[in-house]
């Protein structure tokens, strides 16, 4: 974590006897990859016989079957106006949710992301280093890992305990897995950026908020906006999946639904989410076109 | 899932330092309602914590010094992550095995001069249609329909996997400068040798870097596969926050940090040694 990007120095790559660490690195990953596969599939319960037996993908489309509304002992959940609209309020709810999760995670990530990149404390953008501001370096980073490290669903079993079920949890949950996440790329951002402007203004004596507002802040804000609309498209998706735990949206109706068998309910909410998904990857489209200033 | 390659280089067009007002503005307008209207529709008058919600954060923050380090559970968390470690190596396996071939298609290099067929679109949708749904959703649904197994979980991260993979290796092999493509091609090269011999090794270290980035998702879909009752680290997380052993769900997520740091110094690595 702390070697990333351009900031990782000049290390020569570990090599062999001429055999590239790429080539060992292959080599690994498929004694990896072997080794996994082998613990799993002959592990107690794999699954292989299922998948081979015309019993699972019979069940299979009887399931396929049933989402479509095939069980003709109640009225399926896509002729029902009503039904379509208590979902709706779900998918308002988690939309809200995602845009919540992912304001809160640009937020935070605007106040600290600074000290994470390593040429901000090193003097890399003029300026003497400075110890203070390397330690920081340190801690940020560090905070960035952790946060990233963790699923949002992990930090929403934890958030339940703290905070009441609802979109708030949920949304602080996301919000702090994309605060890692986003931390890291702007951080990178500043590393890779252009110093020349900063050094200028340092030249010419510039105080430390003016070299961040005109140096710093319009050579990254836009790669900032465009990760920040890339990440809302990944948000968008592990709302509803957070919504199983922190009880908010469409996430907990999914799992109501299954669990009682509604599965015309299940087809219903899954056409809500898909509907949500495409809406925030169009309206990420246009706005990234925006942020470019194209 | 994430879209780009956010492991990889900073987007190709630098923006430019002229800007329009215009959409400056625009942009501004649009994120400024967004942010009020998501704060807006939290019910704030509502208990926002729990009785003994303070309490319990700061508990769990205090548990960082004490993490639970005794061998017996240091042996059971490190099983734990070898078996998250099995899924996620397993899942981003078939991952690439159906994601390749698919990336291949929908980047339209096999397509022959001639035209001949218009198989992109088609996978492209396809590829689309995999990704819009998220891996724990997937695993519930083929928990319902195939029932619970090691299988349905790596396929269930393999699928999301594959459509995000394909779409990004699509767009590297779409992206690689066109000079040395065309003098392949003047030399007589089929599409599939231009392929092999063009575009595939000047995308390769953006290709790898992307890889091993979805490797490091795939640790955190691996854990995240306990709520459909598959072992790993998320399962004893699960568990110990059950019993608020916030000590013990320290040394689990620790775990769960070293593991995602290594793939990303191993990945690092790779990619200089591959650009070297």
């Amino acid at each position: 974590m702390t070697q990333t990007g351009s900031s990782s120095g000049r290390r020569e790559p570990l090599a062999v006897k001429g055999v590239s660490f790429a080539r060992l690195s292959l080599y690994g990953f498929l004694l990896l990859a072997a080794i996994s596969w082998g613990f799993i599939l002959l592990g107690g319960d794999s699954g292989l016989a299922e998948f081979g037996s015309g019993h699972t993908w019979g069940n299979a489309s009887k399931f396929l079957g049933q989402l479509a509304g095939a069980d003709f002992n109640t009225e399926p959940a896509y002729l029902r106006p009503a039904r379509w609209w208590e979902t709706g309020k779900m998918a308002y709810d988690t939309l809200a949710m995602s845009v919540l999760a992912i304001g809160f995670a640009g937020g935070l990530v605007l106040l600290t992301f600074l000290p994470g990149a390593r040429n901000v404390g090193n003097g890399g953008l003029g300026g003497a280093p400075s110890r203070k501001w390397s330690a920081l370096y340190h801690i940020v980073r560090l905070t960035f890992a952790l946060t990233r490290a963790v699923p949002e669903l992990v930090w929403a079993l934890l958030i339940v305990f703290v905070l009441s079920p609802g979109i708030l949890a949920g949304a602080v949950a996301l919000g702090l897995h994309n605060y890692g996440v986003l931390g890291k790329l702007s951080a990178e951002v500043v590393e890779n950026l252009d110093p020349a402007p900063a050094r200028a203004l340092r030249g010419a004596g510039a105080s430390n908020l003016q070299m961040l507002l005109y140096g710093i802040i319009p050579q990254a804000l836009p790669y900032f906006l465009t990760y920040l609309l890339y990440r809302w498209e990944v948000v968008i998706r592990t709302t509803v999946v957070v919504g199983f735990v922190s009880a908010g949206g469409l996430g907990r109706e999914l799992r109501l639904s299954l669990s009682f068998f509604h599965y015309t309910d299940v087809a219903q909410i899954i056409i809500w989410y898909l509907i949500l998904v495409i809406g925030v990857d169009l309206t990420a489209v246009w706005l990234r076109r925006l942020a470019r200033f194209e | 899932m994430g879209e780009t390659a956010l492991a990889g280089p900073l987007p190709d067009n630098p923006p430019t330092s002229r800007r329009s007002f215009g959409n400056r503005g625009l942009l501004s307008l649009v994120l400024a309602v967004a942010a009020i209207w998501s704060l807006a529709s939290v019910d704030w008058t509502g208990p926002l914590l729990h009785t003994g919600g303070g309490s319990a954060l700061w508990d769990f923050l205090l548990a960082l010094f004490s993490p639970e380090v005794s061998p017996d559970f240091l042996a059971l968390a490190l099983t734990a992550a070898w078996q998250t470690l099995a899924f996620a190596v397993a899942g981003i396996t078939l991952a690439v095995l159906l994601g390749f071939p698919l990336g291949v298609i929908a980047s339209g290099a096999t397509v022959s001069a001639s035209g001949g067929g218009s198989w992109p679109v088609p996978v492209r949708l396809l590829l689309a249609g995999m990704r819009s749904i998220h891996e724990l959703v997937w695993a519930v649904l083929f928990v319902a329909a195939f029932g619970l197994s090691s299988l349905t979980a790596i396929l269930a991260i393999a699928l999301p996997y594959a459509g995000i993979l394909g779409r990004i290796y699509a767009d590297l092999f779409n992206d690689v400068p066109e000079e040395p493509l065309r003098a392949l091609r003047a030399s007589g090269a089929s599409p599939l040798k231009v392929f092999l011999y063009g575009r595939l090794p000047m995308a390769l270290p953006d290709v790898v870097g992307y890889t091993f980035y979805r490797f490091e998702c795939a640790i955190r879909a691996a854990a995240i596969m306990s709520f459909i009752g598959i072992r790993g680290l998320g399962f004893e997380i699960q568990l110990s926050l059950q019993d608020l052993l916030f000590g013990q769900v320290w040394t689990l997520m620790l775990l769960l940090v070293a593991l995602v740091l290594l793939v990303d110094r191993w990945s690092t690595g790779v990619r200089r040694s591959l650009s070297a």
